[in-house]
Formats: structure tokens, sequence, C-alpha cells
């Protein structure tokens, strides 16, 4: 089994085997990724001792994440795109529900559209809430959109018409007439990509899967056959933002579901590592160059989300819950109009790249202030390929932010890294606290290059007891890859009171969600036994305009589970809201399944440390009050059940990890490293996580 | 570059500045997650925000501005009124203009947080509700004359005592109004936005202390005040004059006029004025602005022109003053009617200090924003059978253009920025008895400018039953009040609101009356573009022609407003012939100049 993660700039390639797993990290190559990626694959198979189509040949399945369709949407690097949308709603799309984030400023120019109003074309046509048709589709309208298309050289159509999720039999018709006038161009139908109501998010997120689908079903494509050419056999499957896999002929069609499929396998990688000591509570972390992402996992189940937007661009698609905060290794520090020491969101990402890096990076970054304060090591950063420039950051910082300041330049430094510390902090409370979660009861999971760096003191905030750092630390999300299921996602609009629910026609919804469900599942070689489906509904009170998700028996409704769904709605909406309702009207507004094809469970196999002397020197490295001369260990040379105390520095080729006075290091039997407050022993720690987790209350 | 005046380390000064500004988006969070009306979750028509014992605002999250500049006041009011009798687990409650409030619909929940035993903080929620008694629909009667026809009117009072319910007070206001579900649902809501910020400012207290927290809230306003100070000292000193008048029309025969407001920006170094003298006196329809609105206008005014990165708290504040007359549009005497000021009456003062700004920085002021076209109402719940309220914020104006850059279409009015949202019309046709005919740009509405201003919005309604209640407010409905352009920028074309009946009969529509509209009746709300800036002639003609090709600019205005050809039958333009007219166009200009 290969996972791979195709980044801008890396590639991450993870393969999984009898026994063995092997990381790789190569450059991606944006004009050729295919070609990119082959190499990648070439260099692992080298190492295994294979050619590589003696190596594809033994694969029997390639699980892919990739950036293409998000850096499509950042770049504006999509198809060429057009819109038919029913006559009178022209501009749904592009108003955006007339809102924008920056409300004083008054030098901020309108968004650019991803549709423009001349590629956007009236049909004449109208259906009602119930699915009633109050208007059939003028043919002349149709005509002249199809004409206007085909002028306009474009590359891609996004049907999207009022009220399609209660009757689509309009936007099939006009998509048939699209396909047959222009077999060349792509169709996307808003009732296929989102049958969901809420006209605005509907087309936002079918404008999108528009606008991305043929750019990764070209890439998706050429890989195919060039894999297959070179003698792979198995089965190539795509990641996707909601944390599942689906297989390509799905992919082909809807690249918006991948739009986030890079960083949606972090989570999932996360909670698997956390499972290995019996955890199921996480919240996962990754700090990269430019940002930090973090996603709660609640009792097993990684948190799911609709209210993603990304680049300016609503996608009302489930998608893991990844809350992004503009804060890595290379975002830049700097002094603001009131004198506040700042850090981030702008970042020097990997080029220019921070100072020490002797890039050309001018401006001071986090990376920098870590170099400062001793907790990065000149010498041996990233294997010793990279040697780091102290006297460069030096310089940068005095000028740039301990001078303005009045501080000297570690204090400056060390400041730097208290504040992007508190940054995260911030974005832990937003995924925890905010939505009803105590961060307390979960293992902290530390994944990214510099996410180690900063564990510590993060956990010291919000008083967590334990924290994990996973072997593969560095590309957790490849390792993701090879953990998830196959995933889809049903949804059917369905308003209708909780209180006088038509039971039958519930049911009759989620068989058909059901069945729906199994058929793509089946379709991609999942075998019967390992498919898994799970019905929930979206719940509100009457007049509100959000919803809570509340877990279903589906297929089978008794009148006892009506009344388990209303309960359930209460319990939950008090956890997250702080108060319920129980005698106010309820209402169900859409019905989702989904359908999930279990992944083997590729077991990890156990470190092979060479368990001697791990301690290669000594350095002095800031905490709190000063410098202290802490021990550096390298930690390939750490042996499974061998500890660490702090303070410390354990560093691998591409992770480090800083041990705070009071925490201390554990590296357990497949070679993670468990970090804790010394007073408790990991095995206490790890108690009080399995203990609360069944003293907690029900998942969301 | 603010030099560094005191010893507090800066590390936690910003580690406790944005934590106070994270609890108030904590707050807010609660509120758009849980509310039962659309006003909140959808429109998200309600602010959250942090004072300090000291009574000053510390952090704030905005979605509707004016509200914010007005919070202050309700503050003071709760505190004055209570004086000693504040106990840890009171919630309060206020929500008339003459009491600090801004204007009835706009409830204020106020929580005091107490910390080892003493008062260190309030936290407070305030947004539109549904629906506030009184004789109009969805908090809105434009029929009202006075405030007690507006609707109920609550001074300072305890929703909660010591943390007991205190049901006295929840009764008066449930009884009182029509849609008590909603009213009830939405305070709850409120009530919780402040035991979460309670909660968090606790935490916050007992992880760095008392004192660093106190002085780590000096600082960060001082500062505050220091970059404001700045700013205000950029803008050359003197006394610019404005004057704007309202849309509403008072009717006296031949004696008939718009009510208008006068005022005065004087700026002398790091401070400024603003002077409402001269301003007509308070009329008896519902446009009259109280104080707390007049000044929180003031703030957007100068925020939005020269301040938009400063943070908007107590310290940023200070240098700005405000004289309103008592009796007139800008301070009324007690009993006046202002449920409008949030929306028409801001607008107009927002224009006025714009408009007054550019005379004294003309690159930095805005061209007008449209004030908006919003109908209120109520109508029958198709899905709960009962009653209920809905905002027709649909049809949002275009904003503004300033040098550099084209106005926003579909975003206004100024009271909210950009920060309120549209409700779903699929959402709305499935909760009334109504269907949206069109809901698109309105082409030929942006004001011309070298930077264009934003277009406005169509938005036509259908009254497929009897039963609707329903009130509209016409924004720059007239020549006079039509947005203005800026630096040679147009004005842009006025709103207009028209109903059709089913039969292509005329129904006469007043804006001062309250409609109940016949099934088949049509309702078009047509709102105004935004004000254009600089010389349209200047605009690139690809620019140009892109509006043209998109349908929102006719050929016959390409010409007439930019001087550009176009051929009708191919949409390009005929080169020769623009740079002939726009030539032409300069010289005249040139010789009525010289």
């Amino acid at each position: 089994m290969v996972g791979v993660d195709v980044g801008g700039t890396f590639i991450d390639l993870m393969v999984s085997g009898s026994g063995h797993r092997l990381l790789r990290k190569t450059l991606s190559d944006p004009t050729d990724r295919a070609g990119a990626l082959l190499a990648g694959l070439e260099l692992v198979a080298e190492e295994l001792g294979l050619s590589l189509r003696e190596f594809l040949q033994r694969t029997d399945r390639i699980i892919h994440g990739s950036t293409i369709a998000t850096n499509a949407l950042l770049t504006r690097g999509g198809a060429r795109t057009a819109l038919l949308t029913t006559a009178g709603f022209r501009d749904v799309l592009n108003m955006r529900r007339g809102v924008r984030s920056d409300l004083y400023d008054p030098k901020q120019a309108p968004p650019d559209p991803l549709i423009p109003r001349q590629r956007i074309h009236p049909i004449a046509e109208r259906v009602n809430g119930d699915g009633a048709v109050l208007e059939a589709v003028g043919e002349e309208s149709v005509k002249q959109a199809v004409a206007a298309v085909r002028r306009g050289g474009v590359e891609s159509v996004a049907v999207g018409f009022l009220f399609s999720f209660a009757n689509d039999a309009h936007e099939r018709a006009v998509g048939e007439r699209l396909r047959a006038a222009l077999p060349d161009v792509h169709v996307s139908l808003s009732s296929e990509v989102l049958p969901e109501v809420r006209l605005y998010e509907r087309l936002s997120t079918t404008a999108v899967n528009a606008y991305v689908t043929p750019v990764l079903a070209d890439y998706l494509e050429s890989l195919e056959r060039r894999l297959a050419d070179k003698g792979f056999r198995g089965r190539l499957l795509v990641m996707q933002s909601s944390g599942g896999v689906m297989g390509l002929a799905p992919a082909a069609r809807f690249g918006v579901r991948s739009i986030l499929s890079g960083p949606a396998a972090g989570p999932v990688a996360g909670l698997w590592y956390a499972g290995l000591h019996g955890v199921t509570d996480a919240i996962t972390t990754d700090m990269g160059g430019t940002s930090f992402d973090v996603c709660l996992a609640n009792r097993g189940e990684v948190e799911v989300t609709k209210e993603m937007e990304i680049a300016g661009h609503r996608i009302a698609l489930p998608m893991v819950a990844v809350h992004t905060i503009g804060a890595g290794g290379g975002s830049i520090v700097s002094v603001d109009g009131r004198g506040l020491l700042r850090v981030g969101p702008e970042s020097a990402g990997a080029t220019p790249g921070p100072v020490c890096y002797g890039r050309g990076g001018t401006q001071p970054t986090v990376t920098d202030a870590d170099l400062l304060i001793g907790y990065l090591g000149a010498e041996r950063f990233w294997g010793g390929r990279l040697r780091l420039d102290e006297e460069a950051a030096q310089e940068a910082f005095r000028r740039q932010v301990a001078g303005p300041l009045g501080m000297d330049v570690v204090r400056a430094a060390y400041g730097a890294y208290q504040v992007v510390n508190a940054s995260m902090v911030d974005a832990i409370r937003e995924v925890s606290v905010r939505r009803g979660h105590d961060p307390r009861r979960f293992v902290l999971v530390a994944a990214g290059g510099a996410g180690p760096i900063h564990a510590c003191a993060i956990a010291r905030e919000l008083d967590i007891g334990l924290i994990l750092v996973p072997r593969e630390a560095s590309v957790m999300c490849a390792a993701g890859q090879l953990l998830s299921d196959l995933r889809h996602d049903f949804v059917k609009s369905c308003v209708m009171s909780l209180e006088r629910l038509d039971r039958h026609t519930v049911e009759e919804y989620y068989r058909d969600l059901c069945r729906a469900a199994e058929k793509a599942l089946l379709g991609e070689g999942v075998p019967r036994a390992r498919i898994a489906l799970s019905c929930a509904a979206d719940v509100r009170y009457v007049g509100q305009f959000s919803e809570v998700e509340v877990p279903v028996t589906g297929t089978e409704l008794t009148e006892d589970a009506v009344a388990g769904v209303a309960r359930d709605f209460h319990r939950i909406h008090e956890m997250l809201n702080g108060y319920s309702m129980p005698e106010a009207a309820a209402e169900i507004v859409n019905l989702r399944v989904v359908g999930r094809g279990l992944a083997d469970a590729a077991p990890m196999p156990a470190r092979s440390g060479d368990g001697g002397a791990s301690l290669t020197g000594r350095r002095n490295a800031f905490f709190d009050d000063g410098f202290i001369e802490v021990p550096v260990h390298d930690g390939h040379r750490l042996a499974a059940g061998e500890n660490v105390r702090g303070p410390a520095i354990v560093e691998q080729e591409t992770t480090t990890v800083v041990l705070s006075p009071g925490f201390q290091l554990a590296c357990d039997a497949c070679g993670n490293y468990l970090v804790h407050p010394d007073t408790h022993s990991v095995q206490e720690s790890l108690e009080r996580l399995r203990r609360a987790a069944s003293a907690s209350p029900g998942s969301t | 570059m603010i030099e560094p005046r005191t010893t507090m380390d800066p590390i936690l000064l910003t580690v406790i500045t944005n934590r106070l500004e994270g609890v108030t988006r904590e707050m807010g969070a609660g509120m758009l997650r849980s509310s039962r009306s659309p006003i909140f979750a959808e429109n998200k028509d309600f602010v959250t925000a942090v004072f300090d014992r000291r009574l000053r605002l510390v952090a704030q999250t905005a979605y509707i501005p004016v509200l914010m500049g007005a919070s202050p006041f309700a503050v003071k009011a709760v505190s004055d009124h209570f004086g000693d009798d504040v106990e840890p687990g009171d919630v309060m409650i206020l929500n008339d203009p003459y009491r600090g409030n801004n204007h009835a619909p706009d409830i204020s929940v106020l929580k005091p947080v107490f910390f080892q035993g003493q008062l260190r903080f309030w936290v407070l929620s305030r947004g539109h509700h549904a629906d506030i008694g009184g004789g109009g629909a969805a908090g809105r009667n434009p029929h009202a004359a006075t405030a007690w026809e507006e609707g109920l009117r609550i001074p300072p009072a305890k929703l909660y005592r010591g943390g007991v319910y205190n049901r006295d007070v929840w009764e008066i206001i449930l009884l009182n109004v029509r849609l008590r579900a909603l009213v009830e649902g939405d305070l709850q809501c409120q009530v919780g936005a402040c035991n979460v910020g309670d909660r968090a400012l606790g935490q916050m207290l007992e992880r760095y202390g008392r004192e660093s927290v106190d002085r780590a809230i000096d600082e960060v306003l001082d500062r505050s005040e220091a970059q404001m100070r700045e700013r205000i000292a950029v803008v050359p000193d003197g006394v610019y004059h404005a004057s704007r008048q309202l849309d509403h029309l008072l009717e006296d025969g031949a004696a008939s006029r718009r009510p208008a407001i006068r005022l005065r920006v004087q700026v002398d170094g790091e401070g400024l004025h603003v002077d409402f003298t001269g301003s007509d006196p308070q009329i008896p329809v519902y446009y009259n602005s109280s104080y707390a609105n007049t000044v929180s206008s003031c703030y957007i005014g100068l925020f939005s022109t020269i301040a938009p990165d400063v943070a908007v708290n107590e310290g940023a504040m200070r240098p700005v003053s405000v004289t309103a007359p008592e009796g007139t549009l800008v301070n009324p005497r007690e009993g006046a009617p202002t449920t409008q000021c949030t929306v028409a009456t801001c607008a107009t003062i927002v224009e006025a200090v714009w408009m007054a700004l550019s005379e004294a920085m003309p690159q930095r002021a805005q061209a007008a924003w449209a004030r908006t076209n919003a109908g209120a109402g109520t109508a029958l719940n198709r899905r709960t059978g009962r009653p209920g309220a809905f905002i027709l914020h649909f049809a949002k104006g275009g904003g503004g253009a300033t040098h550099g850059f084209d106005g926003w279409s579909h975003i206004s009015p100024v009271s909210s920025m950009g920060g309120s949202r549209v409700p779903d019309p699929e959402l709305y046709e499935l909760t009334f008895p109504h269907r949206i005919l069109q809901y698109e740009y309105r082409p030929d509405s942006a004001g011309a400018g070298e930077w264009r201003g934003g277009y406005g919005a169509v938005f036509a309604l259908r009254f497929n039953e009897e039963g609707t209640a329903l009130s509209v407010q016409i924004g720059s409905g007239t020549e006079e009040t039509a947005p203005f352009g800026l630096g040679g920028g147009g004005a842009a074309a006025p709103g207009t609101v028209r109903v059709r009946g089913q039969d292509g009969r005329k129904v006469e529509f007043h804006r001062a009356a309250m409609h109940h509209p016949r099934a088949g009746d049509v309702a078009e709300i047509r709102s105004a573009g935004g004000g254009g800036y600089g010389d349209p002639c200047k605009r690139p003609v690809e620019a140009v022609l892109d509006d043209v090709a998109g349908g929102l600019l006719s050929p016959g205005n390409a010409r007439l407003q930019y001087g550009v050809v176009v051929d009708p039958v191919t949409g390009a333009a005929d080169i020769e012939a623009t740079r002939r007219l726009r030539e032409g166009r300069r010289s005249t200009e040139g010789d009525s100049g010289s």
C-alpha cells in the first residue's frame, strides 16, 4: 500500500507492507506532477531493491491526497467556467449574500468573481419548494445558453437551479442537452454536487466543482495511464476533504470533494496513533511552514463541518473541520502600529523563507526565533543539509523587533515564541472550548516539522496531560492516506416537523440514500462485509437557522427511535450552545447517510532503534527566566521504552522535540514519543484519558 | 511607530489583548449558532463586547458597527441605574433609546463579571429582535408618532438577580410581544452569550492575575488613543461643512420639505469635533436619531475614512467629540420615535461626515453608499402555522467608490458596512407565503467614475395569499438623496419601490404606511447603486466594456456616462469614435473651467 500527499513544494510518500514502513519526501514539480510522483516512487522502489515495475506490480493500492484542486482555486488556474441558473437569479453566486469580512477599509477591491456575469446564463424555468414544476424549461433560453457556451470557449459548465434539491428534473434535462451539444465540456449539476437547501451555498459549491474538476480529472487520468504503463494493476484511490477516500470515477466528476484532501488526512492519522494507546479523543495539530492546522476527534470520530470557505469561496460540503491559522515556522514577526508584537499571518513561506535559511529572507520569522532561543540547532537542521545562519537571524530581530520594542534580542525572540504559542492555544480553544469540549480530556497529537518545538508550551497553557509525537510527524498526511476509510456522503433535503414526522417517507429516503452509498462502495470493490452505513439528521428548533447533526437509526424508525432523536437533539444543543428549550417545536432539515468501506488497519512495525547512546551533545536553550544548558539527543537512536527527562531537546531529521523543564518523553514500542508532565507517569496519563472518554457525554 | 512608554511586558500585553478580542468572538459564535430568529443567525444583526469596570469599551466583535459605537451608553446607563445593587449572577436588560440604547428593537443584555468578589468587567450582547410589541410589524411601526407607539420601552432591569430567573420581568416583556417564542429564544441566546463571556473572562483573570489584566487594558487603550491621534493629525486642520437630507418628505402643502442634517467637522491638531448645530428639529416620524446612535454614526464615518485598522475601543474614541443640540433630529427629546435611526438616519449622518472629510482628504473619502431599500413585516409562517417576522434585506444597494477602487455591489447599508447577511431565498420561500420573482443586480444603477460605484439590486416579491403586513423603507430615493459621487464621479440612480396589482392595477405605496397586499400583488424594490469617483472618461475602455458585456451597463449609458462608443452587435468598442468623444468632453470641460 502506498500513501501519497502531493503538495505544492514537496511530495510525501509512505509505503506500508508486511512488517515495514518507508517514508520519503521528494520535490514536487508543478509542471509535471505525475512525472514527479513516478520519480518519487522509483526512489522508494530502489530503496527496497526493486525496479519501479516490480514495485508497482506488488502494490495493491495507492491512496492519493493532493493540493491540486486547492491550488487551482487559490491561483485561479482552473477551467474556464460558465453557470446556467434560474432566470431572475443571475447574480446570486456573485452577490455572496452581501457580506465582506473587512468592514471599515475603504481601499479594498470588490472580489474578482470565479464566473463573471457574461458567462452566467439565465434559463427560463421554475420549480417550487415542494418540487412542483411552476414553469417548464424554456427551449429558447437553453438554445441561447448552449450557443453562448460554445462561443465563449468554455471548458466547464455549472448548472444550478432554484429548489433543484427538491426536483432535479430541470437540471438533468439541461445537463443532457449540454452533454449532447458539447461532448468535451465538463458538466456539474448542483443537484448532484450538493442536493441541499440554500441557493448561494449550493451554487458556490457547484461553481467551485466545475472550476477545479477538469484540472484534477486530467491529472488523475494521466497518472492512472502512466502508472498502468509501468505495471500498476492495483486500485488508485483519492482522499476526500471529508476524511474518507473515494474511487477514481467520482473523483474525476466531483473535484470539489477533494479540495482539502491533503490536510484532511492528518486528523485521521492522529486518531489512529492515539488509538495505538487505546485513546479515542485527540486534538491533532500540524505546524508547517506557513500554517497551523488543528482538528478535534471526539470518541473516535474526526469532527466534520459544512461551514468551510476556501480563498473566499463558500464550499458547503462536509469537510474535516480543520481550523487553520497563519502561524507556522515561516510566519513573520513584526511590531504593529500600536507597538505590539505581532506574529503572522503573513509568511515568508519556503522562498525566500526565514532569514536564517540564507536564501534571501529579510524579515524575521518564528523559525529564526526558535533558532535564537536554542530550540533549533544551527548545525543539524534537516539532517545537517541546511546550515542555519544565526548571526543574520540575530541582526534581523535586533533591527525589526527587539529595537522597536526596547528589549534585548533573546527576550524578543522568546516573546515571538510565546505570542505564536498563544495564537495556537487560541486556535485549539476554538475547536474545543468553543464547541463545548474540555481540552484536558484529549491527547495533543503534535505533527508537522515545527509542531513538537511548541507542543510542551501549548500543553502547559491548556493543562493538557499528554502529548503524542508520531514517528511520521513530518509526513503525517501521507500516513493518514493509508489509514482512511473509503467514504461517501449522501444527503437529502427534507424539511419536516419532528413532532409530526412521516416515518415511512423518511425511512424510504434513508433506504434510497443507503442503496446509493452501498452501490458506490461495491462499485469501488469494497466487499459487502466491510461496508458500514450510518444515518444522521440535521435538526433545529423551528425558526432557527443553524442545525445540529443528530445520529438516527435510519431505515427502521420506530416511535421510540424518533423520541430518541428528539432527546439527543435537545441534549446536544444544550452542550453546544449552553441552553435547550425542550418544549419548543423542532424540525428535521436534511437526512444524511455516510457510507464507509473500512480500511484494513495495517499494524505499525516495531521500533528498531540502536538503543545505545542517543546523547549527541549539549546546548543552551531559553526557558522562562534564562538560558539553561540542556542535553541534545538523536531521536533516531532512542530505543523503545527509553525515557528522556526535560529540559532537553530531541532531534530527528525533519522534526525537533523541545522538552520544557517539568516534562518527560517516553519512546513507545513503535518509535512514537509520549510526552507528559513529570507529575504523572505515562501510564497514569493514559489511564486518565481513557477514563475521561468513558465518562464523557456522547459524540456530536 | 509609537514609543513604548511603560515597563509592561509587551508579550503579556499582546497575549491579553488578543484574548479579550477572542472572548467577544466566542460570545458571538454562540449567538450565530443558536439564535431563533433569522435576524441574528442569518443577518448577523448583533454585536458582542467587553467593558472594564470603569465602563470603558475594551474589545468588541461588530457585525453591525452602528450598534457598537452606541454600546458604551447602554453600559453606563445600566451601571448608573443600579449603582451598588449589582451582584454576581445578575443579568440586565435595556432597550429604551432615552436610557442609553440606540433604538427599541435592538435589545441590550448585559452581565457584570465578578472575580474574587469584585466587579471586574461588563459583557454585552445587543441584537435586533423580531418583535418588540407596539403597533408595528417586526419592530417597525411607520405610523408611530411617539416612542410609545413604537413598542415596549424597557428601562434597565434584571432578567436574573443573583443567578435567579426574574420571572416578573420576563413575563412583562413576553406578554407584550406577538412573537413570544422568537423573542424568548433570542433573549435566552443573548443571556447564553453573556455567560460565555463571563466564564472566559474569569479564566483569563485566573490565568494572568488582576493587576496584569488591568495594566494591559490601560496600556492598550492609551495606545489606541495615540494611534487615533496620529491619524487625525494627518487630516489638515480646518472646519469642513456638509448637509444631507433624509428621504422622508414632511408633507405640508407648498412648504413640504425633507428634513436635513447639517454638520461641521472641526479638525484641530490631534482632536476632531463633530458639531450638528443647525440640524433640523426632531419630527413625529421614526427617523429621529438617539444621541448614542448619532455618536456611533460619526465613528463609522471616521473609522471608514482615516482609521480602518485602528481597534474600535474607548481609547480610540477619546480624541473625538460630538455636539448634538437637544430637540433636533440627531438628539431628540424623550418621546420622539426612533426606529429608523440605525439604518436611514445613520446612513444620512455617515454620508455627511464623508462629504465633509472629502474636502479635507479627497483621496481617502468615499462616495456615498446606497441607503437601504428594505421591507419588514409579518406573515403566516407556512411551517409553524403561526405568524412570523421577516426583514427584506435582499435588495442591498451599491457601495461608493474611492480613489483607486470601485465600490462593492449589493453591500449596503453603511450601518453594517457589509457585516449583515442577506437571507437565503429558498429558506425564505419555504417559510413565508411569498414567491421571489427576481433577485439580481440592477443594471445601470452604479454611479459612473474612473472608479465606478457598486451596483444595486432588484428584488421582486409576489404575495401568494392575503395576510401579510408590510412596511417598506425607501432609501436614496430622490435626486437630492441619491448617493453622490466625488472628484468628478457621478451620482448613482435613486432607489425605487412600486407595487403592481395582479390585474395590472397600480397600487399606491406610501413609505410611511403599513401595507396589506392582496394575493397576486407584486412588490418590486430597486435599490440605488453607489456613487462613482473621478472622471468617468478616464475609466479604461476594457473596464467599461466588461460591464456592457455582462449586461450591467447599457450601450447607451456607456456612451452617455463614459464616452465609450459600443457596437451594439459585436459588443466591441469603436476606438476611434470613443477617442473623439472623450477628447471632445475634455476640451469642453477645459473651456468651462477657464
